[in-house]
């Protein structure tokens, strides 16, 4: 067998920006390695099981699921998370369409949801109502905010369009 | 947190095969993982070791040519929703890929990934059955080829052996003007059930048909016999005899309660959605089912 067996991967990866190496465990999952080594918190473990987005981030601009990725994967790869999207004090138009519209209620779903429109908006700037609500049917709010999280995306939307 | 795994990364198929082979039943395929971590995390599935085989590099191509679109195991199922070449040639499997789960399972997972999860609720399986798809198989002693209804083995089983990796899915052109689409009935990310309809009209008769159906039992199914009933009844008629077909529904499809619905439900629904895509398949002007 030619290929070799191997029980840690060397990773190399930039995390919002900044270049980040070390050596993890094949099962590590994007999600731990940002939440335990990098302490990011803002990505959120919740169902575990890809269906409910609060622990969406970018790789190479678009969404994954951290919670099922495994963290090589993102080897020589560009991480984005919620902790990345401002530029130092400017927040970005989804944040600030999001506070403007009160777009979420309890939070915890909020980072997912901003990733996740942040990576439709780099797509498609100018979204309808319905193509946003599509996009995010994997992103689910158990408070109910969807109505304030899409007018704030497509708020957001204009302000991508400038 | 996973269970502790080891990673094997093979650069060709005899390599990933002979990897399987040599590691036997601890080792699995992981093509994306968005199916196998999840039985992981769940106590389904034990494994010590992934065989990564995404650096195959010919895993990875589309391309078409004598009529034949040939679509690399690991292409993701976003990869084929934007594909130029499959919108051309398969507009319904575009339209069907669009509807995988949700735009980050479509990042990750992989159209080889799912054929050989064959789990019940799932899109793209019903599309190439109607396609007449065939899968390329290989291992340490060469290649071989099957079709896509004898791949599909029954829910969760394929005909994959020891130390097979799917390689690649060929979907042939429909006859020429036969047009296809697929319809999805759906609450949660899954299907609760998939039709896919490919008709080919002419002078309001059914020229030509095939018609498949997934999600209802243990696999995706085409419905040769309701098929061939219909060839050259009127296109109008067309909803009476799915209708009238309700017991041969039943005996193909073996319908099953679950969470997404009872068999009844799913039968019933069966019905409707065949009618519902013959009609949209048979229009005159018509799409992916968009």
């Amino acid at each position: 067998m030619a290929a070799e067996l191997r029980s840690t991967f060397n990773l190399s990866l930039a995390v919002n920006g900044a270049a980040w190496s070390g050596e993890i465990p094949i099962e590590e999952t994007l999600l731990e390695l940002l939440r335990n080594r990098l302490h990011l918190t803002g990505t959120k473990r919740s169902c575990e099981s890809e269906v409910c987005g609060a622990c969406t981030v970018l790789v190479d601009g678009r969404p994954v699921s951290a919670c099922s990725y495994l963290a090589f994967e993102a080897h020589e790869k560009s991480v984005r998370t919620v902790e990345g999207v401002a530029r130092g004090d400017q927040l970005d138009p989804l944040q600030e369409a999001f506070i403007r519209n009160i777009g979420a209620q309890c939070g915890y779903c909020t980072p997912g949801q901003i990733m996740a429109a942040k990576a439709l908006l780099m797509e498609n700037p100018d979204p309808t109502r319905e193509q946003i609500a599509e996009w995010l049917s994997g992103n689910i709010c158990r408070c109910g905010a969807y109505g304030a999280i899409a007018q704030s995306i497509l708020e957001a939307a204009q302000e991508y369009r400038k | 947190m996973l269970q502790s795994l080891q990673l094997v990364q093979p650069k060709t198929v005899a390599e990933a095969s002979g990897a399987l082979a040599d590691l036997g039943e601890k080792a699995k395929i992981y093509a994306g993982g968005a199916e196998l971590l999840l039985l992981f995390r769940n106590g389904l599935l034990d494994a010590e070791i992934l065989v990564d085989v995404k650096r195959i590099e010919r895993l990875h191509r589309i391309t078409s040519g004598d009529g034949m679109l040939r679509i690399g195991a690991c292409v993701t199922h976003h990869a084929l929703e934007k594909s130029d070449l499959v919108r051309a040639h398969a507009p319904a499997l575009a339209y069907a890929e669009s509807q995988v789960a949700n735009v980050r399972v479509r990042n990750q997972g992989t159209l080889g990934g799912n054929l050989a999860f064959n789990d019940p609720h799932s899109d793209p399986g019903t599309v190439l059955l109607v396609h007449d798809a065939a899968v390329t198989i290989g291992n340490k002693n060469g290649e071989r080829r099957m079709a896509l209804k004898d791949f599909f083995v029954d829910m969760y089983a394929t005909a994959l052996e020891p130390g097979d990796v799917l390689m690649e899915i060929e979907v042939p052109q429909l006859p020429a003007g036969m047009k296809s689409v697929y319809q999805r009935l759906h609450r949660y990310q899954r299907p609760t059930l998939g039709v896919a309809a490919g008709v080919c009209k002419a002078e309001g008769v059914i020229a030509d048909l095939r018609l498949a159906v997934g999600c209802a039992g243990p696999k995706a199914e085409r419905l040769n016999e309701l098929e061939t009933t219909m060839k050259g009844a009127a296109f109008a008629d067309a909803g009476k005899i799915v209708a009238q077909a309700k017991n041969y529904l039943r005996d193909r499809l073996r319908p099953v309660d679950d969470l997404l619905g009872s068999a009844d439900y799913k039968l019933y629904m069966a019905g409707v959605m065949l009618a519902a895509a013959i009609e949209e398949a048979g229009r005159e002007k018509n799409g992916s089912g968009a």
